[in-house]
């Protein structure tokens, strides 16, 4: 019989893998998986939709070796180092936070530890990686919440720069690296324009709008002809980290969010002939829905956790996108661009939740979070799902992970490293308990 | 109309006509007032509800010497037939800066941040320290005739403007004068009304950098005025103080726009004895009731706005159904105002082009103003709210000769003004034709024919040429052309000019006739010249009388036709307010926060606005209407309190001066912000609206409730205590401006020694009050007038415990700073909000007796939040102290039950004490526990029907009941949002068919509020906000 309670098994697992706690420092990255893991009758949500109320997930060398109905199958317990029982606990796969700048912006109002904007205007081969910071205090209150990678994006200009996948448990961002380099970000330029007026927002339709979109169809046009060109005597860093971009090799991701600019950059796409095109953000996605499908667009569908645009918007417009989005058949994912970004990643979770609450099937919303962004990404072959082969990252929960009631990750693993869940936070909170439980005494 | 018969209204002449006696030296040989003017056969307006037909005026230096029907004619009179024509006494304009010159003065704005922070003393002479406070402006001397302003007003039907300097909070005194050249006789009443505003205009001064500074300033000054004027001039010798002083005998006129602005001014009318007359937006009628109720005279404009262009329907999102409603109403305002019986006067201001104005007014007398009371408005309201009634605005003996004169009926369309008089002197705005030349006319010369036709178009002749031509076409037959010629006429009293361009076989080119008439109009003839150059004499005979062509009257939107005025007049608004009922909810989970925990299949009653009982089981016997609601498998909790928000608030930040004790959030409420109703159904019912962060000591809080529909003042939760906001670290001492402050403090060691200078400055204020108080009771006279101070009387206050203390607050050593400031100065700091460092100093807090109102998981957006840990609520609850968690963020504050779950996540607190987060323990802080925050016997009826466990993400929020009233229901706004999509659909049916007639129209443009936060100001332009 099961006899030992998840908690113990996992806390115990935690005790053994865990470094020694060095107050104020971030916690160690997990050596390699040297040992098999079997997890047993828990709720295992794939990613893809499906769930298998009480399941057998096996992995091991960093690799998903097992996933099956507990039910179904004879399992040979002898070929696991550990087993963990997981009874009625939640199994997803790690959660992606796709249009993330975590790692890149530490304390939004301390200028040295801002890197998240190059200054220019156009400028495709600037390069988030380089400038992840695995050592960010915020990354480890990401993971405790089940957040286990993102796609890193640089912001600013009209293109921002190249993102890439980084994972969240790292010593250094060559090591985080997952995707290197997956695509480039085009702010499409506001066919509104919001400004301050008299104490109020303002929303006008931009006059220079023409002029800023002839500049894209410029820049572009140049990148085309250079990269059509093959090898030249010079090269031009902005326009040749375009070309894989115009090949199809990586993805261009347009960030724009109303109708117009959406219709705007799908005629674009056309017109360039852009193999690979994503929407990050789209609160008017549900609008242009079927071009959206017809041209086989995903988005990044922005903040759930947001306030309707227009007054007259349905009060839970935001949060009922998700299921909008759904009906019509558009591919997206949930990111959570916007104020308190980076420290609000833990919450990401929930922003799947409430998306739950307004309509969206259950699994549907793990997908948004799990494969949806792997295949936005384009690292669906090892991500984004427990299947077979796949890269063992995944994580229990004690309870539902997208509601902040019963989200409890009481053990998670990249790569099948389990990884340490503590982090400065929980460090301050022992210390002063401490405190407070010593007076007591 | 009211027409009373002319007999009984005739008028004498005043016996004995005095010369002019002019100071001044004439250039030439100086007129004599020896002749007067008679004008007869007239339908005369004596004013509003006096018309005479056949009416004669008589007018001698400038005045009117008698008026009536058919009075005998003085001997020395010029007459003057106006037969057919119409005499309105002339308009009186209120608002206006005609002939204003700039003083000069440092117009130069700056902005926050480069700005003296404040200014300690003026720099122009012995005035007011504030320069917003321009009390000695008198615009009388600043006045000089400006003839193309002048000429603009008359046109418009103006005689008489007052004119001010609109410039500043108190604007000084304006000058009543007529629309002539003479300076010496065009100011009639130099110093006729004092002027006031919300706007501090050119001031470069940074205070005050909001509406509720504005307010604090204006009411600061009225207290100073009273002081000074009772002996503190002994003290201090302050010009702007006497003006101010002297012009409170003045009507006072209030520029404040917006409706909620007039019932803003209004307040702060009351409070000094003072009725002003405010000018407003147009808006009134959205808040009829209110307005009604201020008893205030009204100055209202005209400016009615374009219909938007919605031809895309994208881009017709921008246009907000507010504004699209106020498009279609905005004609109706002075109709509606006018049944109400509020007294108003008409204004042009605000108009683009002046030449607007009668249009607008006859669109707002078919839009249900009755001519009379347009008239009213514009004459002898006007008059008699200035107190020049016994001089302008009537056509009576004594008055000034301040009339126009008009083709016709001045509200139909097609009427013309031909002459604006000025104190006696007339302005030709439309010659008044001596006999109409409309009519089918044979133009001829040599060998050309052509038939004429001249069309009277209100007073303006229209002239078109019809040619038939005949030729020939390809196959050689006869065919017939008909062309048609618009000619350009210019008439100069007999003489004419006529030119058009012709294309027929026999002329191409421009033809182009001078000559006169002749023979009472029957023939004209003269000279002219061919396109070749060739000169010609040319005749034209009359044929005949112009076809009578009826202009279709343009149909105008019966009030049939037009939307509803709903509450708050804004999306999610309704006609009528949802109403207390009786509610008896069954079956449901019952989360009292309160001693009787939680309920499992429990029930609650609740009626007249108050909860009857709550429990297992209940009777309700003794309540015969009751709506009964089956809750099964839903959840019921207290009424959500946000203790720090920032919604429904005009201002929140007056940071220019180090404290800003005496600015009120209460004042600058705005009930109709969409995010009450948002927040309503997260099920939100209170909330505390505090003041910013932006220096050391805040302004006032106001503590409301979410009543969606309700007024400002109708939002305040009566029975709340006074609270203040306090604010400790990087925002007051402003480390994040991208450029150097300069005011103090800029270090946390500055912050202390504001606290204790301002309370120590207090507590002698307060000593001092005190003294002169018993000086008073023992019957002597104080020696000198005591002051009152309104920051003083803030910080006092707390002193004496009746104003609590909400401090933003992060990091430890400054809290436990301003726990020692509050135990030196004997009050207990209420309540540290924020406080994301509470955790590291929690038994300091509870030794001291501070509560804690903090955020579930923010941190890292600053420095000072870099040890910010989500376990900061659990820690402190632990430690016994009264934890709340809240938003401070309009998105946030709709989903705080879920941030409560969080303090179940990081650091296990109880369920039912974590639901405690965002109700009771909030209420307690505010102290309001005894009124709402948790169910029980004898509270308010503040709920929520929740559809799942209200800590869990999948909870919506089904009703929000406010004393007993459902303000939100969830199947009501589904019901909204289609009728929401309905009226936007009407509205732009109707926009699309005023474009398709021709109206003009303007560019969708979206408007909305700034979301507040801590540290955002009003003035400037910053899109980001931190906490």
């Amino acid at each position: 019989m099961k006899m030992k309670l998840t908690t113990y098994i996992c806390s115990l697992l935690f005790c053994c893998v865990a470094a020694p706690l060095l107050a104020q420092q971030n916690p160690t990255p997990a050596p390699a998986q040297t040992k098999s893991v079997l997890i047993l009758n828990g709720i295992a949500h794939i990613g893809n939709g499906e769930r298998i109320e009480n399941s057998a997930i096996g992995f091991k060398d960093g690799k998903l070796t097992l996933v099956a109905d507990a039910r179904l199958i004879r399992l040979d317990m002898s070929a696991y180092d550990t087993i963990i029982y997981a009874d009625s606990s939640h199994i997803y796969p790690g959660f992606i936070a796709s249009n993330s700048t975590l790692g890149l912006l530490e304390l939004d109002q301390v200028k040295p530890t801002n890197d998240e904007a190059e200054t220019g205007t156009f400028k495709p081969s600037i390069r988030s990686a380089i400038s992840y910071n695995t050592d960010s205090e915020i990354i480890p209150t990401v993971r405790s919440n089940g957040v286990l990678l993102g796609q890193i994006t640089p912001r600013g200009g009209v293109i921002s720069g190249t993102s890439s996948v980084m994972q969240f448990d790292a010593w250094n961002w060559e090591d985080a690296l997952v995707k290197e380099d997956d695509g480039v970000h085009l702010n499409w330029p506001g066919v509104y324009h919001r400004h301050y007026d008299k104490g109020k927002i303002a929303i006008e339709k931009v006059k220079t709008y023409d002029q800023q979109l002839r500049e894209i169809q410029l820049f572009f046009g140049e990148a085309k002809a250079y990269c059509h060109a093959g090898k030249q005597s010079q090269t031009d860093l902005r326009f040749a980290a375009l070309c894989d971009v115009l090949s199809g090799n990586k993805t261009l991701y347009v960030h724009a969010s109303d109708a117009k600019s959406m219709t705007e950059a799908i005629n674009f796409k056309v017109e360039f002939n852009i193999p690979k095109m994503v929407i990050v953000g789209g609160y008017d996605a549900y609008l242009v829905s079927e071009q959206l499908v017809s041209h086989g667009i995903s988005v990044m569908l922005e903040r759930i956790h947001s306030l309707p645009r227009f007054n007259e918007d349905d009060v839970d417009l935001p949060y009922k996108l998700p299921k909008l989005l759904y009906d019509a058949g558009v591919k997206f994912c949930i990111q959570n661009e916007g104020d308190m970004e980076r420290m609000g990643t833990r919450n990401l979770p929930f922003h799947a939740g409430t998306a739950v609450a307004y309509g969206l099937p259950y699994e549907e919303a793990v997908r948004a979070l799990t494969l949806a962004p792997a295949q936005i990404l384009g690292i669906d072959k090892d991500f984004g799902s427990l299947e077979v082969g796949k890269n063992a990252r995944l994580f229990i929960s004690k309870g539902d992970a997208l509601d902040m009631r019963s989200n409890a990750v009481i053990c998670a693993f990249i790569q099948g490293r389990q990884i340490d869940l503590s982090s400065k936070q929980t460090e301050l909170y022992e210390k002063y308990k401490k405190k407070y439980d010593e007076q007591k005494k | 109309m009211i027409r009373k018969t002319l007999t009984a209204m005739l008028f004498i002449a005043i016996a004995g006509i005095f010369q002019a006696q002019p100071t001044y030296p004439y250039n030439g040989i100086l007129p004599k007032s020896t002749t007067s003017v008679a004008l007869i056969h007239g339908t005369i307006f004596i004013d509003d509800q006096t018309r005479i037909e056949d009416g004669t005026l008589i007018l001698q230096d400038g005045k009117i010497i008698s008026v009536g029907s058919k009075l005998p004619l003085p001997a020395n009179a010029v007459v003057i037939d106006l037969q057919g024509k119409f005499v309105y006494p002339s308009f009186i304009e209120l608002y206006s800066d005609y002939g204003i010159t700039s003083t000069g003065g440092n117009t130069e704005k700056r902005n926050m941040h480069d700005a003296p922070s404040t200014g300690s003393s003026s720099d122009k002479g012995a005035f007011g320290w504030n320069p917003a406070i321009r009390s000695e402006t008198n615009a009388s001397t600043l006045f000089a005739p400006k003839e193309e302003q002048a000429k603009e007003f008359r046109n418009a039907g103006f005689g008489v403007v007052l004119t001010h300097r609109a410039d500043g909070i108190a604007r000084g005194t304006g000058a009543l004068v007529c629309l002539n050249d003479n300076p010496n006789l065009a100011v009639i009443v130099p110093q006729s009304a004092a002027f006031y505003s919300f706007n501090k205009g050119s001031s470069s001064h940074t205070y005050p950098s909001s509406l509720m500074g504005s307010i604090a300033l204006l009411r600061q000054t009225y207290y100073d005025a009273d002081w000074y004027s009772k002996g503190g001039h002994k003290e201090e010798r302050n010009l702007t103080l006497d003006a101010f002083s002297a012009s409170k005998q003045l009507p006072s006129i209030f520029d404040a726009g917006d409706k909620w602005n007039v019932l803003r001014a209004d307040k702060v009318g009351d409070e000094f004895g003072i009725q002003y007359v405010i000018k407003t937006s147009g808006n009134e009628y959205q808040r009829i009731h209110e307005i009604k109720t201020s008893n205030a005279s009204l100055i209202v404009p005209l400016n009615f706005p374009d219909a938007y262009d919605v031809s895309d329907p994208y881009v017709t999102r921008l246009v907000s159904l507010e504004e699209m409603k106020h498009w279609e109403l905005a004609p109706a305002n002075c109709g509606m105002l006018a049944k109400e019986k509020i007294n108003f006067a008409i204004t042009s201001s605000g108009l683009q082009d002046k030449n607007a104005f009668l249009k607008n007014l006859r669109k707002a007398v078919k839009r249900g103003l009755t001519e009379q009371d347009a008239l009213k408005a514009l004459t002898t309201t006007p008059a008699r709210l200035i107190r020049a009634d016994k001089e302008i605005g009537r056509l009576q003996p004594g008055y000034w000769a301040n009339f126009i004169i008009t083709s016709k009926n001045i509200f139909e369309d097609d009427a013309i003004i031909h002459e604006n008089w000025v104190q006696g002197k007339p302005y030709v705005i439309e010659q008044i034709k001596k006999k109409s030349i409309a009519g089918k006319y044979q133009l001829s010369w040599t060998d050309s024919k052509y038939d004429l036709t001249i069309v009277d178009e209100g007073g303006k002749n229209k002239a078109n040429i019809r040619v038939i031509q005949t030729g020939k076409d390809k196959e050689g037959k006869d065919i017939q052309d008909t062309l048609n010629y618009s000619v350009s006429l210019t008439m100069m009293n007999e003489q004419m000019s006529m030119t058009f361009e012709a294309k027929d076989n026999q002329y191409k080119g421009m033809i182009r006739l001078a000559g006169d008439i002749e023979d009472d109009g029957k023939k004209w003839s003269g000279k002219g010249q061919l396109p070749d150059g060739r000169w010609i004499d040319w005749q034209s005979e009359r044929t005949g009388e112009p076809e009578v062509r009826k202009s279709e009257p343009k149909t105008e939107s019966t009030p049939q036709d037009n939307g509803e005025i709903i509450f708050p007049f804004t999306a999610y608004g309704s006609k009528t307010q949802p109403e207390q009922e009786t509610v008896w909810i069954q079956n449901a989970t019952i989360w009292t926060c309160d001693a009787a925990g939680k309920i499992e299949n429990g029930q609650i009653l609740i009626s007249d606005g108050k909860i009857i009982a709550v429990g297992k089981t209940i009777d309700a016997s003794k309540y015969t209407q009751v709506k009964i609601i089956d809750a099964k498998g839903k959840h019921v909790t207290p009424g959500i309190i946000d203790e720090h928000s920032h919604i429904a608030l005009e201002s929140v930040n007056e940071g220019a001066q180090a404290s800003s004790a005496e600015v009120e959030e209460s004042r600058v409420i705005d009930p109709e912000d969409i995010n009450i109703y948002r927040q309503l159904s997260g099920g939100v019912t209170s909330a505390q609206l505090l003041h910013g962060s932006a220096n050391p000591i805040g302004g006032q809080s106001a503590i409301i409730k979410l009543r969606w529909g309700k007024a400002a003042d109708d939002m305040l939760m009566k029975g709340a205590p006074g609270f203040i906001k306090f604010a400790l670290g990087e925002n007051v001492k402003q480390s994040n401006w991208w450029n150097d402050g300069s005011r103090f403090p800029q270090s946390r060691m500055g912050v202390e020694q504001i606290y204790y200078d301002h309370f120590i400055r207090a507590r002698e204020y307060g000593a001092n009050k005190v003294a002169f108080t018993n000086t008073g009771k023992r019957g002597a006279m104080p020696t000198k007038p005591f002051r009152t101070d309104i920051e003083m009387e803030a910080l006092y206050e707390i002193l004496q415990k009746k104003r609590f203390v909400t401090c933003h607050s992060y990091v430890q050593s400054e809290i436990n700073m301003l726990m020692h400031v509050a135990d030196s100065m004997r009050f207990t700091l209420n309540t540290f909000t924020h406080i994301l460092e509470g955790y590291k100093v929690a038994d300091k807090m509870k030794a001291h007796g501070a509560g804690a109102s903090s955020f579930s998981d923010w941190w890292a957006y600053k420095y000072e939040v870099k040890d910010a840990i989500p376990h900061n609520g659990a820690l402190l609850w632990e430690q016994g102290i009264t934890v709340a968690f809240n938003s401070d963020d309009a998105e946030m504050a709709r989903r705080l039950n879920q941030e409560a779950a969080k303090a179940v996540k990081y650091g296990g607190v109880p369920e039912e004490e974590a639901l405690k987060f965002v109700t009771i323990n909030p209420a307690r802080l505010l102290h309001i526990d005894k009124m709402t925050g948790s169910l029980a016997q004898g509270k308010d009826a503040d709920l929520v029907i929740w559809s799942d466990h209200p800590l869990s993400i999948y909870a919506r929020a089904e009703k929000t009941f406010v004393d007993g009233i459902c303000y939100y229901d969830a199947v009501k706004d589904e019901e909204m949002r289609k009728a929401i999509e309905a009226e936007r659909a009407r509205l732009i049916q109707k926009m699309m068919l005023s474009k398709q007639s021709g109206d003009p129209t303007q560019t969708p443009m979206f408007r909305d509020k700034k979301h507040f936060h801590c540290d955002t100001m009003d003035q400037t332009s910053m899109g980001i906000s931190f906490k």
